[in-house]
């Protein structure tokens, strides 16, 4: 066995370290987040009343809706709004 | 094993499952190009990380062709890490001038295709295999912690560890995989 090409595929494994498992979690979550934004944004657009409370205090008021406010879902639920 | 392409289309028909499957495939593929090729700081890496899946979500469904899924995801990440560095630049941040040009970063990425080639392969071993790997080399951890992971001898760990190689070494030639020299 070529000891040089047993060193280089060690040397791959080695180049492709886990990300953080709350990184690869969040990604996995991203459909269901979606869908939550998507319900959140279809009801804003009927009831004038909680679409005010997301304007105001967007961020208490994706948390009270059981929604991560995290930077990219403020982001995506701003641009949204606009277009309700 | 699925095949990218078939993951592919399975996330367009809605699988959960099958986009559980694409983060766990090219997880680690984003990560390293923007820490390894961008030389990004972990806060950085974890914005472009979610940043490119947001993306991958947003545009799988216009991807043209479903097998070109990696040199796709490659490009997003390289852009979207170009796209950040220019933004902190703008904001008068503190940039590592290194890392605004990073050095052979299309070496970087060759290299990073082919480890995910191999990651391909080890995905094949038998379970007990792909572990001992994975915890050695890429996780970076000892015979002892690894011992203690697997509940087996620590004195086993090194041959285990060369078995598993030579039995990577044979799935790799048997499918071919182009491997060239890595530098460093």
């Amino acid at each position: 066995m070529d000891a040089y090409e047993i060193d280089q595929i060690a040397r791959l494994i080695a180049a492709l370290p886990p990300a953080p498992v709350g990184w690869v979690t969040a990604a996995q979550e991203l459909p269901q987040a979606r869908r939550s934004l998507d319900i959140l944004i279809e009801r804003a657009a009927a009831d004038a009343e909680l679409k005010a409370r997301l304007v105001a205090d967007l961020e208490s008021a994706l948390a009270e809706s059981g929604i991560a406010p995290t930077p990219r879902n403020l982001d995506v639920v701003r641009q949204r709004l606009r277009s309700v | 094993m699925l095949t990218d392409a078939e993951i592919v289309a399975a996330c367009r028909s809605g699988d959960a499952e099958a986009w559980n499957l694409l983060v766990e495939r090219f997880s680690r593929y984003i990560y390293a190009i923007s820490v390894q090729g961008f030389r990004f700081s972990l806060h950085d890496a974890e914005d472009v990380f979610q940043d490119v899946f947001t993306k991958v979500y947003e545009q799988l469904p216009r991807l043209r062709d479903d097998s070109a899924v990696r040199p796709w995801i490659a490009q997003l990440t390289r852009r979207t890490c170009i796209d950040r560095m220019r933004s902190q630049s703008r904001e008068g941040a503190s940039v590592d001038e290194e890392a605004v040009e990073p050095i052979d970063l299309e070496d970087v990425v060759a290299m990073l295709d082919e480890a995910l080639a191999i990651r391909a392969g080890l995905e094949t071993l038998p379970d007990n295999c792909r572990e001992i790997l994975d915890r050695f080399f890429a996780r970076d951890e000892s015979y002892r912690t690894i011992a203690d992971a697997l509940a087996l001898p620590a004195g086993t760990i090194a041959s285990r560890i060369s078995r598993c190689l030579d039995m990577l070494k044979s799935v790799l030639e048997d499918s071919d995989v182009p491997l060239r020299p890595v530098a460093g």
